[in-house]
């Protein structure tokens, strides 16, 4: 019978399978010259790998291997992250090429305001923090899923910390945490496909809406064309408009749910039509709390997938019994989102709030499709 | 004697082990009270007096487990034994339900659901032994319907959050092959029919395996593809005599269900290994069609790996290309036909090009082409006009019109039942 481990070797076990401590803290902003040094090492690295990348844009070649993914995809967002901090130290990097950012890099942070207040913060967290700006992208593995998902993580991380934090705390967590947000790809608004130019189409959006006022639903299935209305089958009114093609459910309580619009714009103004009719039917009806609660977008990577194969190495996020159904059901984690992939290389992404979700589970997934493309 | 208990009249402890007649009983030595007689007493009784009694048979499984969760870890039981599967699967099943019942969900379910729990359990407990049970035979056996098995499982699984392995396609073949009533004669079954167990498992397995790497059983459900493949390596193995046998047949002599979907896998599977046969310079030459390559297929098993190869080229490749460049080769064979017919013969001589590797929902042309939808510019904000809004009311005298056609409505649903 085997022995129960000596208690004191264990610990002594843990430790060689721990990564080595982080360098020391410095509390406050570092001087210039270190900050200068500790940048220059990071894009000493990054223009290495430049070196051995192909000489087209990154973001366009769908060759590059996924390790030079994650590294080229990061440099657009450093080498833009670090453009203020150039000026500060005295255009140090006039000699670095940044003619491979793509310009929508640059327009979407002029259009959206999201993305230039995450942009704002991260470059205060960065400001204060160069330390953390070691080069991590040398030891991650090409462990595709998770690997995304736990630089996603980080950068999630980064918001609620942000804000609040105006020295980097001395806990290794969120040191880390910082340097691998330095290097998370931003997730877009429009849909730059780094991976290939297949953009998620969405087909439905469901959103409910509260007209705040108790609605007689006889009388409007009496007097709308379009209502009908059979309570015992379902307690509500099923409306339906041309323009754009949607279908409402209409509660008595005033709560309404509309479904079957393409885009986000289109759901509010169905919505606003909706609650116009009820109305001009006489219901003092108002347009409270508008809110989205599911989209559903669809996409087609064109080459079959080994579905046995996927869910064998990804088993904890997959789910796929041929005797059930015939698509594999993939629940991401971040962001929260079930893709159904089909073996023709269909893919269904639902459960988002907002439409970047959807285009960051298919910036996921892709990655994760192309390493089971050879049968 | 210490440990043993009072004695319920006295409060003694001085109990001793006495037999009366080959009865053996608890006596207490101070006042003679009998305390425990052996055979005629009740568990209950034993158990108040500290005999031992298996915890199964004890009243204190009872006490802390209700009454529905016993009924069901007793289902789980026989639903083991009814399988017969080896004993160590009935303590995991049973250890699965208990897990499942301690969430509160699971325990306000409804009884059609706790039952279907009760297949689910056994089902998870084969899979994670690589024991082939298929969804479709514990619903049978429970007489319950598919989609709401479907539900539970997925449910259960998620709750308890279990690595349940796919079915295992290989012991899948072989439990099912072997239930084919094939393999000895009988009134129904006549002496051509019967066949050897062993040569017909393997060469299904290698038809299956065949079948696997040409993309036929991913995301389909795996029982037509071994009945199709069944069939195929019994129709091969004594193809003069059971060619002229049909799979319907078959299926109705070797006492088995046909699944639907089997017929079509079975053309499936015969377009492949045409396709494979092209490749077989002896076999080009006869111009094999679905019934004559049946004859052949031992011939074609044994080179599979390297005829798939050849037969097939990279269909995901080719796939992404394909929206790139539209094919070229369908105008050259225009051009063919319209040219001299010479070149047409020869064109005819020359071996098919390789077909693409693909599944088969992506070889069929698309139903419809759908066309990216146009971009819309709308804002959510735009001004709704009162026109378009009116269009969905009904004017007064359409409402008194929808009225008055309701009111006869329902006049005339009352006249046949008069009261």
């Amino acid at each position: 019978m085997a022995s129960a481990p000596r208690p004191e070797r264990v610990p002594r076990l843990l430790a060689g399978c721990l990564p080595p401590p982080p360098p020391p803290p410095t509390v406050g902003l570092l001087s210039m010259e270190q900050e200068e040094t500790y940048l220059e090492l990071y894009l000493d690295q990054c223009a290495a790998q430049d070196d051995l990348a192909p000489p087209r844009s990154p973001l366009f070649n769908p060759v590059v291997p996924y390790g030079m993914y994650i590294l080229n995809a990061s440099n657009p967002d450093t080498a833009f992250n670090s453009n203020p901090e150039v000026k500060e130290t005295s255009g140090d990097f006039s000699s670095v090429d940044l003619s491979f950012l793509p310009d929508e890099v640059t327009q979407e942070n002029k259009d959206q305001p999201v993305i230039s207040s995450r942009h704002e913060t991260e470059e205060n967290s960065e400001s204060q923090s160069p330390q953390s700006r070691l080069p991590l992208p040398s030891e991650q593995d090409i462990g595709l899923g998770l690997n995304s998902s736990s630089l996603s993580n980080s950068h999630s991380q980064l918001h609620p910390g942000d804000t609040d934090s105006v020295q980097p705390s001395p806990e290794k967590p969120n040191s880390d945490s910082l340097s691998l947000a330095s290097i998370t790809p931003m997730t877009p608004m429009t849909p730059v496909s780094e991976c290939c130019g297949i953009v998620p189409q969405l087909q439905n959006i469901v959103s409910t809406v509260n007209l705040a006022c108790k609605l007689d639903l006889k009388k409007i299935a009496l007097h709308a064309k379009n209502a009908e209305y059979n309570p015992k089958r379902f307690a509500a009114v099923i409306m339906r408009i041309r323009e754009p093609r949607t279908t409402a459910l209409i509660f008595s309580s005033g709560k309404m749910v509309c479904t079957g619009a393409k885009s986000e714009e289109q759901s509010r103004l169905a919505a606003r039509k909706y609650a116009r009719v009820v109305q001009k039917l006489g219901f003092p009806a108002r347009f409270l709390d508008f809110k989205i609660q599911n989209m559903v977008g669809s996409c087609d990577v064109r080459f079959p997938i080994r579905l046995e194969g996927l869910v064998l190495t990804h088993q904890q996020f997959s789910s796929y019994e041929p005797e059930l159904f015939p698509g594999l059901i993939y629940r991401m984690v971040k962001p929260r989102i079930v893709l159904l992939i089909f073996v023709s290389g269909k893919v269904v992404l639902t459960g988002a709030k907002e439409r970047s979700e959807i285009y960051e589970a298919f910036e996921n997934i892709y990655p994760i499709l192309k390493g089971f493309k050879k049968a | 004697m210490p440990g043993r208990g009072r004695c319920p009249d006295c409060g003694s402890t001085e109990l001793v082990e006495d037999s009366h007649y080959s009865q053996s009983q608890l006596v207490c030595s101070d006042c003679g009270c009998v305390v425990t007689e052996g055979l005629l007493t009740t568990t209950f009784s034993d158990e108040g007096n500290l005999r031992e009694v298996t915890y199964s048979r004890s009243t204190g499984e009872n006490e802390q487990v209700s009454r529905s969760q016993q009924r069901g870890l007793r289902r789980v039981r026989d639903l083991c034994r009814v399988l017969q599967l080896p004993p160590t699967f009935e303590d995991t099943a049973v250890a699965y339900y208990q897990q499942a019942y301690r969430h509160s969900g699971i325990r306000a379910a409804r009884l059609q659901k706790k039952e279907v729990l009760v297949g689910c359990c056994v089902l998870i407990t084969c899979r994670q032994h690589n024991w082939p049970l298929t969804m479709g035979a514990i619903c049978t056996l429970l007489y319950a319907d598919l989609d709401v098995f479907s539900s539970i499982y997925l449910q259960i699984v998620k709750l308890l959050g279990l690595d349940v392995p796919s079915l295992c396609l290989a012991e899948l073949v072989k439990t099912y092959c072997s239930s084919f009533k094939l393999f000895q004669a009988s009134p129904s079954v006549p002496a051509k029919y019967v066949e050897d167990k062993e040569k017909m498992l393997s060469r299904t397995l290698q038809l299956v395996e065949l079948a696997n790497e040409t993309w036929l059983v991913t995301g389909r459900h795996p029982l037509p593809v071994i009945t199709a493949a069944t069939f195929l390596a019994w129709q091969s193995l004594q193809p003069a005599d059971r060619l002229s046998c049909s799979l319907a047949r078959f299926c109705k002599l070797a006492n088995v269900d046909l699944p639907y979907p089997a017929s079509s896998r079975l053309q499936e599977l015969l377009a492949v290994l045409l396709r494979m046969a092209e490749q077989l310079a002896w076999l080009r030459v006869l111009r094999l069609d679905r019934r004559s390559v049946v004859k052949h297929i031992g011939d074609l098993l044994q080179h599979r790996h390297s005829l798939v190869r050849l037969a097939f080229r990279d269909g995901t490749a080719e796939v992404e290309t394909r929206g790139k460049e539209p094919p070229v080769w369908g105008q050259g064979q225009r051009e063919g036909e319209v040219g001299n017919n010479s070149l047409g013969v020869a064109q005819g001589k020359r071996p098919a090009s390789p077909a693409l590797l693909l599944p088969p929902c992506m070889l069929k042309p698309p139903k419809r082409i759908c066309p990216a939808p146009p971009v819309s510019t709308v804002t959510g904000d735009e001004n709704i006009s009162d026109s378009e809004i009116e269009q969905y009311l009904r004017t007064p005298q359409e409402v008194r019109d929808f009225q008055r056609a309701q009111a006869a409505r329902q006049a005339a649903m009352s006249v046949p039942n008069p009261p």
